[in-house]
């Protein structure tokens, strides 16, 4: 009779133990993640955003090895479809091994910065780029346009933007650019658990947010709270999209270092393709504003751009120069930071954390549920 | 708002909720028979020893009134706002919290 009744008991609290682990809080700290998908909305600078031709042709071009000078690579050679967007290997291999690591394309409609460095303020200028960049596509506006003109699109590509022997070169760059980046803002990352779970805490169903992993949940406590990393990592995408030093090496070599966004800013402020050009299709230029106004500082020296977490569990390696092999390697990067090689007038936001084993386990467990599906 | 000069002129700052790292803009009046002249507006981070990554753009409304665009608080926390005015010949130094979630 004893016994009985205390596996009774015991069963209870084990029924009992599935709760939310947050305090009110942390609740809300967690609600400003979603919701999830967002709400999709065209680019204004780009006329072909959202039309299901461009869509249909950039992604055809994105596959095809027609976008480089010789054939040698496509979009896809670095940033596979099969392997969400990127690649496994650490630093790009373009015509040379390039500095960094090739990015997930996935999340990027609307965002006010592309690249690592922020070299573009357009996802049409950031799919212009790779064409005629020397180490990449290596096309030049002329031979661009002779390659399309020659291929099996040339009809699509004509539907669309017209007779291409009358538009310039650099116009059918550009307009082969917004095919492309129409194509891009179709791709999202999916719904995943953490979704089910932030849903529910707005619905205030706790019994159903109950359902998201203790370990999840811990991890989530150590990235609103001691961790800090919502100061960056924020918003639905996981990214305030500024630029950061995460104390990642900037080291290329004995004498070269990655430059970061004060390279990516050099380049913007020279670049003919921004939001502020001729080239934007919208009349109001409502997003130069950011060209325009955005400061350059000397801290802006080997900072990045905040990555997504969104689908991160499916991008190793990590960082801007794919240094770090796993998720567990970042986190043992942030517990253990070395402080001494962070940015002297840099922001004093991250320290050493310190992490438990325990604690490593719980905040992987939290950045995988942010690509594991519901 | 809160400023260190004596018999400085009232100023307020109106504000919308704020966005977490998206532009918004505020509304500052400044109360002053005088003629109230150039208005510049930044922002702080005491703790992390930042101020705003884009240099937002003041517009005079006229009658002391005016428009700040692309403001930008690109990280949670204490956030302090700085507006300095000109009257004539002296200016003014302006300062308000701001907490962001
Ligand atoms: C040789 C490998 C390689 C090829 C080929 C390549 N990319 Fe990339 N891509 C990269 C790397 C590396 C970066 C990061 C560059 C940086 O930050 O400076 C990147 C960045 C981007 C970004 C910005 C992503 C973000 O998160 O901001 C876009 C968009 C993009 N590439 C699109 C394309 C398109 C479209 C093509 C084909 C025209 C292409 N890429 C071809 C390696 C490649
Ligand atoms: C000061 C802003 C900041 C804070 C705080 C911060 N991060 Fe980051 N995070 C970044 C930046 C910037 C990068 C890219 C750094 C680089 O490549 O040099 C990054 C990279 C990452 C990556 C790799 C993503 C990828 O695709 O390569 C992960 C994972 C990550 N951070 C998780 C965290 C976690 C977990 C915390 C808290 C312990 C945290 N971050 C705190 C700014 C920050």
């Amino acid at each position: 009779m004893k016994v009985l009744v205390t596996t009774a008991l015991f069963v209870l609290t084990d029924a009992a133990r599935a709760e939310v682990l947050l305090s009110e809080d942390h609740i809300q700290q967690t609600l400003p993640f979603g919701p999830w998908p967002p709400s999709f909305q065209s680019d204004p600078s780009n006329r072909v955003s959202n039309d299901t031709r461009a869509i249909a042709l950039g992604a055809a071009l994105f596959n095809d090895p027609v976008l480089s000078v010789d054939g040698a690579f496509s979009c896809a050679s670095c940033h596979d479809p099969e392997q969400a967007f990127t690649t496994f290997e650490a630093r790009a291999l373009g015509r040379v091994l390039l500095d960094r690591n090739s990015p997930s394309l996935r999340n990027l409609a609307g965002l006010r910065w592309y690249g690592w460095g922020g070299k573009s303020d357009s996802l049409w200028a950031a799919s212009l780029h790779p064409i005629i960049e020397e180490q990449e596509m290596a096309h030049s506006k002329e031979s661009l346009k002779t390659a399309i003109s020659e291929s099996s699109y040339i009809d699509e590509f004509e539907a669309m933007f017209g007779d291409i022997q009358t538009q310039d070169p650099e116009l059918v760059l550009v307009n082969t650019a917004k095919t492309l980046s129409a194509y891009l803002e179709t791709l999202a990352t999916d719904r995943t658990q953490f979704d089910d779970f932030r849903d529910a805490l707005e619905r205030r169903d706790l019994a159903m947010a109950a359902n998201y992993p203790e370990p999840a949940q811990r991890g989530l406590q150590l990235f609103l709270g001691r961790g800090k990393c919502v100061l960056c990592h924020n918003g639905p995408g996981f990214s305030n999209n500024e630029f950061h030093d995460a104390g990642v090496p900037y080291f290329l070599s004995e004498t070269g270092v990655d430059e970061g966004r004060f390279g990516g800013l050099n380049f913007l402020l020279s670049s003919a393709y921004t939001l502020d050009s001729e080239w934007s299709d919208d009349p109001d230029k409502q997003g130069a504003w950011v060209v325009r106004s955005v400061r350059r500082s000397h801290s802006d020296f080997g900072t990045f751009r905040t990555p997504s977490l969104r689908g991160v569990a499916e991008t190793a390696p990590y960082m801007h120069d794919g240094s770090l092999i796993d998720l567990e390697a970042v986190i043992r990067h942030y517990s253990e930071i070395d402080t001494e090689r962070l940015h002297v007038d840099g922001e004093a936001i991250l320290s050493e954390l310190n992490l438990t084993e325990q604690e490593v386990a719980d905040l992987a467990a939290f950045l995988v549920s942010l690509s594991k599906a519901p | 708002m809160g400023s260190e000069t004596q018999n400085a002129p009232e100023a307020h700052v109106a504000v919308d909720e704020i966005p977490l790292a998206q532009p918004f803009s505020i509304l500052i009046t400044v109360c002053d028979n005088t003629d109230v002249g150039e208005m510049r507006v930044d922002a702080l981070m005491p703790a992390h020893q930042h101020d705003l990554n884009y240099t937002p753009k003041v517009t005079a409304l006229g009658d002391g009134l005016f428009r700040v665009d692309n403001m930008l608080f690109h990280m949670p926390g204490l956030w302090e706002l700085q507006v300095d005015v000109g009257f004539g010949d002296r200016s003014v130094s302006y300062t308000s919290n701001v907490m962001l979630k």
